[in-house]
């Protein structure tokens, strides 16, 4: 990496850490530490939901899968956008007038049993641990592209504990900085950080779309250009796979490779079979295959990356999802009132749809431009090609920086990655911290404890879920599924937003607008959609790595991809039919309907002016 | 669980009972929020319904009707790419608008209904006042 990029990217994180032991200043209550203190203003707290969503896979990922995939590459955008308007019509006032902490604390204050309570905290741990996974896999990789370089020894092989030493030393640095801003900071440390980095990322997608209308994008004209012919994707196969004839149509890939690939690229991928090493990959160009219809895949049209099941079930795992994801849900509590919580979500749609209509025009500038400047000799050093194509589609964001505006434009995007990846594992470790320290320790382990006692067990539950992420960072390449699934980070991604929307999003909806809903319907159906998502996830990895086949019930179901088309209708049916069963409501439901659709509270704190929007470093000292 | 609870808040002198939440001098009944719950119940599932059919048309053409994502209207622009990559967003920000709108004239209908209740209570109260003169007077 650069020294601009280095630079960068330090006063990142020296600005993180500073905000970080700056807001521990007025960090002493546990309302402060996982709630801000319940006064972040809409504008504010949009800013950070928006850096709280946006990952690394939203940064670097959803231009990398346009680049790649053509249009069924915006659908993430437009899915991960959609997401929140779940939000905002269902869960978000309702969730913030019931006033606490946690969505288990919803769960246990709705349904009125500490078993439910638990199932949730259980549930909250499940959902954050799917989606810590690929950030912190997408932070060791981001490493090792934007850096380069790692502190850890290697042996023979070039492995540390079995992986990259690069890679882990990214995955310790990371998890290093999240530890230390997280607990220092708390909730306010975390959302200041967190608007700042939201702001970064946002800047640096804009000034590469901007580079790129300056450099003469013209949207229409551009796509036309990008669809003149079959879409075409890489892939890194061995000798033997590239010269195995299909068994359906007897033509081998290199076969097809030719037909796509320029002499000179061919020439290079025949060379490398010829070595005939049985295990090196070797990078090709391949025609992308058209999954939908049986036409030749343009770049505009769908099909590379979802069949016609897989485009109903893909939207709605991501428009569901979101309203699933407990480090989302959880910093609803800190808007000052359910209005305030909705004019949230709004501006949260402003700056996210902002943002992913950004990143699909840096996908296609991208798919032009790269191209061109491999053949014009001007392309980064910085990455991998075959053919004018990039080998990773990943790197495509620095790529376009260091094409569009140098050493300085890349190092504010390399920054911009960080900023993702900080925002994201912050905020699920604050959801993470707040599970085990406010809705197990508080509640049943130490109730008496003093309000110290409480922040310093919840700073202790974030240094343990950071060691927790390191560890996911260190098995996910060590177990090989870098190897199984191609475009991993989204993948996991999209796990994560398939076991929330399984799990939480069936009890939180016919918990705010079904009052018939009952505890046992409730417990049950959140049972049936983690274990059904989780299932039918893990069935999908063992059908991947060949240990199971794709026959019979288990072949089926691990066939699923997505699991949140079956799981979420199946969930809600059965809250739906053991509540109607049960049919054994808590004694005080009247009390929880005031809670959650009742404004008595807001109009009084408004009528004092208690509802007031505070600073972030206000608060009790 | 008890029949009344506090809330967490305790900035307020608030209780609530199984018929009404009283936070100050403001008070919701059972009733009224029901009132208000049923309308808001049915402005978002209708909203909810257009955003998930409105979704969910855009993979039913795609998978069923050529025309959307074969035939190019403005350069490489078919509808499919344009919904997807620019008016979906736009669909979501007039309707996120539209539906917080709507929602918050709700929120002010519960006030209105209490400020009525508080309204008639006091007239209530005056009348009463009134009529206790006027029998002291009479005797």
């Amino acid at each position: 990496m650069n020294t601009t990029a280095i630079v960068l990217v330090a006063a990142l994180v020296t600005i993180t850490i500073g905000l970080s032991i700056f807001s521990q200043r007025f960090t002493r209550t546990t309302t402060d530490f996982y709630l801000a203190g319940r006064k972040v203003g809409s504008f504010t707290n949009a800013s950070a939901i928006s850096g709280d969503y946006l990952s690394a896979a939203s940064f670097l990922g959803v231009a990398a899968a346009v680049y790649a995939s053509g249009l069924d590459g915006v659908w993430y955008a437009a899915g991960f956008a959609g997401g929140f308007m779940v939000v905002v019509l269902f869960i978000a006032s309702a969730l913030r007038r019931f006033g606490e902490y946690t969505v288990a604390d919803f769960a246990f204050g709705r349904f009125g049993t500490n078993r439910m309570r638990l199932v949730s905290v259980f549930c909250v741990l499940i959902v954050s641990l799917f989606y810590m996974a690929p950030q912190m896999y997408g932070a060791g990789s981001t490493w090792k592209v934007l850096v380069g370089r790692g502190f850890l020894p290697s042996n023979d092989a070039g492995l540390f504990l079995g992986v990259d030493p690069v890679y882990l030393s990214g995955v310790i640095v990371v998890a290093a900085i999240m530890m230390f801003y997280v607990a220092m900071g708390g909730m306010k440390g975390t959302t200041l950080n967190q608007v700042i980095q939201f702001w970064w990322l946002w800047l640096a997608m804009f000034l590469v779309v901007a580079f790129a209308f300056g450099n003469g994008f013209d949207y229409a004209k551009n796509l036309q250009e990008a669809s003149d012919g079959q879409l075409v994707a890489t892939t890194a196969l061995t000798a033997t796979a590239l010269t195995t004839p299909d068994p359906k149509t007897g033509v081998t890939p290199l076969e097809k490779a030719k037909g796509v690939m320029t002499p000179e690229g061919f020439a290079e991928v025949e060379a490398a079979v010829a070595k005939n090493d049985p295990v090196a990959k070797i990078p090709v160009v391949l025609p992308a295959a058209n999954k939908l219809h049986e036409v030749k895949l343009l770049f505009n049209a769908p099909g590379h990356r979802y069949n016609a099941f897989d485009q109903f079930s893909m939207v709605l795992a991501l428009v569901l999802g979101t309203a699933g994801l407990p480090h989302i849900l959880n910093r609803y509590y800190t808007n000052p009132s359910g209005k305030a919580a909705r004019r949230s979500t709004f501006w949260v749609l402003i700056f996210i749809g902002t943002f992913y209509i950004m990143a699909p025009i840096a996908g296609l500038f991208g798919r032009l431009e790269v191209f061109k400047q491999f053949f014009a000799g001007t392309a980064p050093s910085n990455a991998a090609y075959v053919d004018g194509y990039l080998v990773k589609s990943d790197a495509l964001m620095p790529a376009l920086g260091q094409m569009l505006g140098g050493q300085a434009l890349l190092g504010i995007v390399a920054a911009g990655a960080f900023a993702a990846m900080f925002s994201t594992v912050g905020g699920l470790l604050i959801a993470s911290a707040s599970a085990i320290g406010h809705d197990v320790y508080e509640k049943y382990i130490n109730p008496n404890a003093s309000q110290r006692r409480r922040v310093y067990v919840g700073k202790t539950a974030v240094i343990v879920f950071a060691l927790l992420g390191l560890f996911l960072g260190w098995v996910i390449p060590y177990s090989d599924l870098p190897n199984v699934y191609p475009a991993l980070i989204a993948m996991m991604v999209t796990w994560a937003f398939a076991v929330g929307a399984s799990a939480f999003v069936p009890m939180l909806l016919t918990g705010i607008w079904w009052k018939g809903t009952t505890e046992r319907g409730a417990i049950t159906g959140m049972i049936v959609g983690l274990a059904g998502s989780v299932g039918i996830i893990f069935l999908n990895i063992l059908q991947q790595v060949g240990t199971i086949g794709k026959t019979g019930v288990f072949g089926f179901l691990g066939s699923l991809t997505f699991p949140v088309l079956f799981t979420f209708p199946a969930a809600l049916l059965t809250i739906l039919i053991v509540s109607k069963i049960d049919g054994k409501l808590p004694d005080n439901v009247d009390q929880i309907w005031l809670r959650i659709h009742g404004t008595a509270s807001e109009r009084h704190e408004k009528q004092h002016g208690l509802d007031k929007v505070g600073s972030l470093l206000g608060g009790k000292k | 669980m008890a029949n009344s609870t506090s809330q967490p808040d305790a900035t307020s002198s608030a209780t609530i009972e199984a018929s009404h939440a009283r936070h100050g001098e403001h008070v919701d009944t059972i009733e009224n929020v029901d009132i208000v719950f049923r309308k808001q119940r049915k402005l978002s599932f209708t909203y909810g319904a257009v955003f998930f059919a409105v979704t969910l048309l855009i993979p039913v053409f795609t998978v069923w009707w050529p025309w959307w994502w074969e035939v190019t209207f403005w350069g490489g622009f078919t509808a499919n790419y344009f919904v997807v990559a620019l008016l979906y967003f736009v669909f979501l920000w007039v309707m996120a608008w539209v539906y917080s709108y709507q929602a918050d004239k709700l929120d002010a209908q519960l006030a209105h209904m209490d400020m009525e209740e508080q309204q008639a209570l006091e007239i209530d109260q005056i009348r009463q006042a009134a009529a206790g003169t006027d029998e002291g007077s009479a005797t």
